[in-house]
């Protein structure tokens, strides 16, 4: 992942209201911070509050599907993907999950006889998986593919894509379609090789979550517990996880102090993945042009200075207390500057007269 | 003599607890409030105030787990508050207390001491 990245995916979903992204492991902790995250979210936009308990569950079904397997498979990592994003009154739910090749017939069948079938047949089908307990052991994944089908009242929506000799991804889409806005405005269309699309960039970049929407506080801290559980694996030693922590806080307060705020929503992306035992985190956001100047100024001032020289900066602006508290001061970047290996990397792409986009990009 | 203080632990506060009566000082946990202005306006008011009348001896003890630049800021202006203890003859000092692996807050409280001057001790837990 390098700085282009961040805008690779922020002008792709750009529109959307929220959208998020994981790719790798599916422990129960972090699937239980993804819905968190994803229930945040969609407490956050009206239209959706109503289909919160119907998300809830319908993710919950996914997760089971992709750890389901992913258990099955341990002499491969497990790479499951995970989507949920909010654009024009609808909601769609992405996973993805690697599946033995000679496993897809056997789910091809079950999808298609789901898909197959009406309301009420599937709720008889559902009664009879429940009760013959042969059937439902066999295949756990039959009741959760009915489910789905149920909840969603759509078809189900699915790809296979190779993924080498001995495996394939399985991914399925669920669509909600809000109640206000299926009257009223124009359904989107997100097909679900866009979401493969997004997959396989997260794959090929090492990127582990992607997150663009609300960064108030209360958003943060099921982001934070995500990475908390993944750095977890990635390191014993307990300095490296504080400083990607600190980064990680100070980067995601800083898009909710100085972005450009859209009606009460704070607005950004945030991205965070690995290359080779370092951490990459890119943010980016909306910013009024005529910031740009005294931003670049600061971003170029931190740059220009040594490890001691950052320090120094650092002390001063702490002990100078005419300094505005919360913004303004740099002391956020400054004290990220101080603990990444490459400079601040900075880009601002024009958006129009009024804004630009801002990404930064550190390793850590 | 002033009323105690106290802040509840949250998921981005610290615990707080001021209590002169049990000359009681303590500050733990996690700081990363978005507004931590917001946060520590009371809690310096609450020094400065004390500060006039202070007990004989101020013991401080900070034994956080994580807190942001912005709480940085503004836990070097409560220092700054209760250095002023000094003047009035009576002692003052801070024990900053960080986890064996823990060089970031480590880090933190030795900052703090180069650029105080108030008695300010920087100690590995003990677990």
């Amino acid at each position: 992942m390098d700085i282009n990245t961040t805008f690779w995916f922020f002008d792709r979903i750009k529109e959307d209201n929220l959208c998020m992204l994981y790719s790798g492991n599916f422990s129960d902790e972090i699937t239980n911070k993804l819905i968190e995250l994803s229930e945040y979210n969609i407490n956050n936009i009206d239209a959706l509050s109503k289909m919160k308990k119907k998300a809830s569950f319908l993710m919950a079904e996914c997760f089971q599907n992709i750890v389901r397997h992913g258990e099955k498979y341990k002499e491969v990592p497990s790479d499951g993907f995970f989507l949920t994003k909010n654009w024009g009154g609808v909601y769609y739910i992405t996973s993805g999950n690697l599946i033995e090749k000679q496993k897809i017939e056997n789910l091809k069948t079950q999808l298609e006889k789901v898909n197959s079938l009406s309301k009420d047949e599937l709720k008889m089908l559902y009664r009879e998986v429940l009760e013959n307990s042969e059937i439902s052991e066999k295949g756990g994944a039959g009741l959760g593919l009915i489910e789905m089908a149920r909840k969603s009242g759509q078809k189900l929506d699915y790809l296979f894509k190779n993924k080498n000799d001995n495996f394939s991804y399985f991914y399925n889409q669920i669509m909600l379609k809000s109640d206000i806005d299926a009257l009223n405005q124009k359904v989107s269309d997100f097909p679900l090789t866009d979401s493969i699309s997004y997959h396989k960039k997260m794959v090929d970049e090492n990127i582990m979550l992607i997150h663009k929407g609300d960064f108030s506080q209360d958003s943060i801290f099921p982001v934070l517990k995500i990475i908390e559980e993944n750095l977890h694996k990635e390191f014993k030693d307990s300095t490296q996880k504080k400083k990607i922590f600190h980064i990680l806080v100070e980067l995601l307060q800083n898009i909710s102090r100085h972005c450009y705020k859209i009606g009460d929503k704070k607005e950004g992306i945030f991205l965070i993945g690995n290359s080779d035992s370092n951490f990459v985190i890119n943010t980016g956001n909306l910013i009024k042009n005529k910031n740009i100047k005294s931003f670049t100024k600061l971003l170029d001032e931190i740059n220009s200075l040594n490890r001691k020289e950052l320090k120094n900066l650092y002390l001063s602006k702490l002990r100078d207390r005419n300094l505005p508290n919360n913004g303004g001061a740099g002391i956020g970047l400054i004290d990220i500057a101080r603990r990444i290996i490459s400079p601040l990397n900075y880009h601002f792409h024009p958006i129009d007269d009024e804004k630009s986009f801002f990404t930064i990009n550190v390793i850590a | 003599m002033l009323q105690p203080f106290e802040s509840k632990e949250t998921r981005d506060k610290p615990y707080i607890i001021f209590d002169p009566q049990n000359n009681r000082f303590e500050i733990k946990g996690n700081s990363l409030p978005e507004d931590s202005t917001l946060f520590y306006k009371p809690v310096i008011e609450w020094i400065i105030e004390y500060a006039k009348n202070p007990n004989e001896t101020t013991h401080l003890i900070c034994s956080l787990e994580y807190f942001n630049s912005s709480s940085a800021k503004m836990m070097y202006e409560l220092f700054i508050e209760l250095e002023k203890i000094k003047d009035t003859e009576n002692e003052v000092k801070i024990t900053w207390y960080y986890d064996p692996e823990d060089n970031l807050i480590e880090e933190k409280g030795l900052e703090f001491q180069s650029i105080l001057e108030i008695p300010f001790n920087v100690l590995e837990k003990k677990s």
